[in-house]
């Protein structure tokens, strides 16, 4: 009975069924009626608009993804939709609000206990979890393990908070705040190997003015310009003639300006629901010391962030290519965010670094959206918020911490057996405690020159 | 009617969290203002037409040629009203 309950519920879809929980929320945490009716809408809204502009970019990308397949005898079946398309269909996942709840709670009991010293008011990347849980989900056919997995990502990013602080302040200069955002945590693989790159002579003070690139080249990083190029390649490939190329171009220009447009609704639609958990959270400590954790985007102003990632562009599309194995066709996620955060960090804002880093770890979050790309689909599919082709699979190349989701979700398929997988979790493990003191001991280098020039 | 405008890396998420609370908060002390979230990367196309912009990043202040604020205290609640009051000013003598 109850069973048939909730499946008439979530038979409604996402844009009928989260807006109405939305509206039982919002009345919770004593919201207006007015209000909260006004905030559901909008993100039932979100998910048909983001329904819409998938559509659209199914209907000009497929069709040339197809004769680019058959065209080149590369199998890149996998579009990258990028971040905001995946946001969509990982808030649809039917259990997604309860991370909430568990994210709050595992903040609140380790600032109680000392265990961390970042409040994270970021309400927003609460979606990292849910995609992570639903990819162990995936994985494991396990949903308690999609959570514990969750959970346990949920203290990784304080902790990566805390030893990160003292850097980031030496970037940014901004007192008071910490970046608890999962994508640093891709860090515990950059940090060895940019500690590698100490041996090679001349990379230590190796620096170029990246101010002055920027100018030049940012062009590039404005999304219509660089889905127009991405879609225009596609269609070469596609061999499609002179008329086709151009529209393709344009079509691909349109989908990549349109999906942060309408991913801005889902935030506008759950920013009086992650308002009031920041409120929460804030009111438990008065009197404690601590830093706010926040979203990455404090850091957008480093020059070198785009540059890199400007850069890594033409690498990405040539590794997908010439990659044995790999199923992704680069287009929504080609500006990887995911990577040059962390890449800034570890490297201390060093340009070649941050690109060597870069062209070395393509791969990586090439093979991981490959190997995710089947489970993603399955969810979009799902829950219905796209229209996915047959024989099309839809993904997303420049995750966050591709390496912990998929050493977490190998790890956590011990339930069912996979000794191999959790062996991997155990080394990635042992590389995260030489992580760790490796970061502490730059916070304390941070620190002190800090301290020198104040 | 005033026009504010807030970026971010993407113009999605921290953008846009800024910009409601600043809606909210003008709502509520009876400014008219429309506040906008943009993307970064797009900055230059937007700063044009505004009379505010908020920065979440550090930025220089003659950087922008308007008239330019910190958006961290709206996310971290820290000094807050201290950057609402900033904001009124700014938009009167506009």
């Amino acid at each position: 009975m109850l069973k048939s309950i909730i499946n008439y519920i979530l038979d409604l879809g996402p844009a009928v069924f989260l807006p109405a929980l939305m509206i039982i929320i919002g009345l919770i945490i004593r919201m207006k009626f007015r209000k909260a009716f006004t905030s559901a809408l909008t993100l039932g809204v979100a998910f048909l608009g983001m329904s819409v502009v998938l559509d659209f970019m199914f209907s000009a990308i497929g069709p040339a993804s197809e004769a680019f397949v058959k065209n080149t005898g590369l199998q890149l079946k996998a579009i990258d939709l990028g971040w905001t398309p995946l946001a969509a269909i990982a808030w649809a996942w039917p259990y997604a609000f309860l991370i909430f709840p568990i994210q709050i709670a595992i903040n609140l009991i380790m600032l109680a206990f000392g265990w961390t010293n970042c409040l994270n008011v970021d309400m927003w990347n609460v979606w990292n979890k849910i995609l992570t849980a639903v990819l162990v989900a995936g994985v494991t056919g396990s949903l308690p393990a999609a959570f514990i997995v969750a959970g346990i990502q949920v203290i990784f990013e304080l902790k990566n908070a805390d030893i990160t602080q003292k850097q980031v302040y030496q970037i940014t200069r901004i007192p008071g705040i910490a970046l608890p955002h999962s994508m640093s945590m891709f860090a515990v693989v950059l940090a060895p190997l940019n500690r590698l790159l100490d041996f090679i002579p001349g990379l230590k003070n190796a620096d170029v003015d990246a101010a002055k690139l920027k100018e030049k080249i940012g062009i590039f990083g404005e999304n219509h310009v660089m889905g127009f190029i991405i879609g225009i390649l596609i269609a070469l490939f596609a061999k499609y003639d002179f008329k086709q190329t151009l529209t393709l171009g344009v079509q691909a220009a349109t989908a990549l300006t349109l999906f942060p447009m309408v991913a801005k609704l889902f935030m506008q639609a759950l920013a009086p629901i992650s308002d009031a958990a920041g409120e929460f959270m804030k009111k438990r400590f008065p009197g404690r010391e601590f830093y706010i954790g926040l979203d990455w985007p404090f850091l957008a102003g480093q020059p070198e962030l785009w540059v890199a990632a400007i850069i890594l562009v033409p690498f990405i599309l040539l590794m997908a290519v010439i990659l044995p194995g790999n199923a992704v066709l680069p287009f929504g996620g080609i500006i990887n965010i995911c990577f040059v955060v962390p890449a800034l960090i570890v490297t201390g804002k060093n340009l070649v670094r941050m690109v060597i880093l870069g062209v070395i770890t393509t791969p990586v979050f090439l093979y991981i959206a490959t190997t995710f790309a089947p489970i993603i689909t399955d969810l979009g599919k799902k829950v219905g918020t796209v229209e996915i082709p047959a024989n099309q699979l839809i993904t997303w190349n420049g995750m966050e911490m591709p390496v912990f989701r998929w050493v977490f979700s190998q790890g956590a398929d011990i339930i069912n057996g996979n000794f191999l997988g959790f062996a991997i979790l155990v080394g990635w493990l042992a590389i995260y405690v030489w992580y760790y003191k490796h970061m502490k001991k730059r916070e304390e280098i941070a620190e002190k020159e800090l301290s020198a020039n104040a | 009617m005033k026009r504010i405008i807030v970026a971010c890396g993407s113009g999605v998420a921290t953008s846009q969290t800024v910009a409601s609370k600043v809606a909210e908060l003008c709502e509520q002390r009876g400014i008219m203002a429309e506040v906008e979230a943009v993307d970064i990367k797009s900055l230059d196309a937007h700063i044009k037409n505004c009379d505010l912009y908020i920065s979440i990043t550090p930025y220089v202040k003659e950087d922008y040629g308007v008239p330019t604020i910190s958006g961290i205290p709206f996310l971290t609640g820290v000094g807050m009203e201290e950057a609402m009051k900033e904001v009124e000013r700014i938009l009167k003598v506009k």
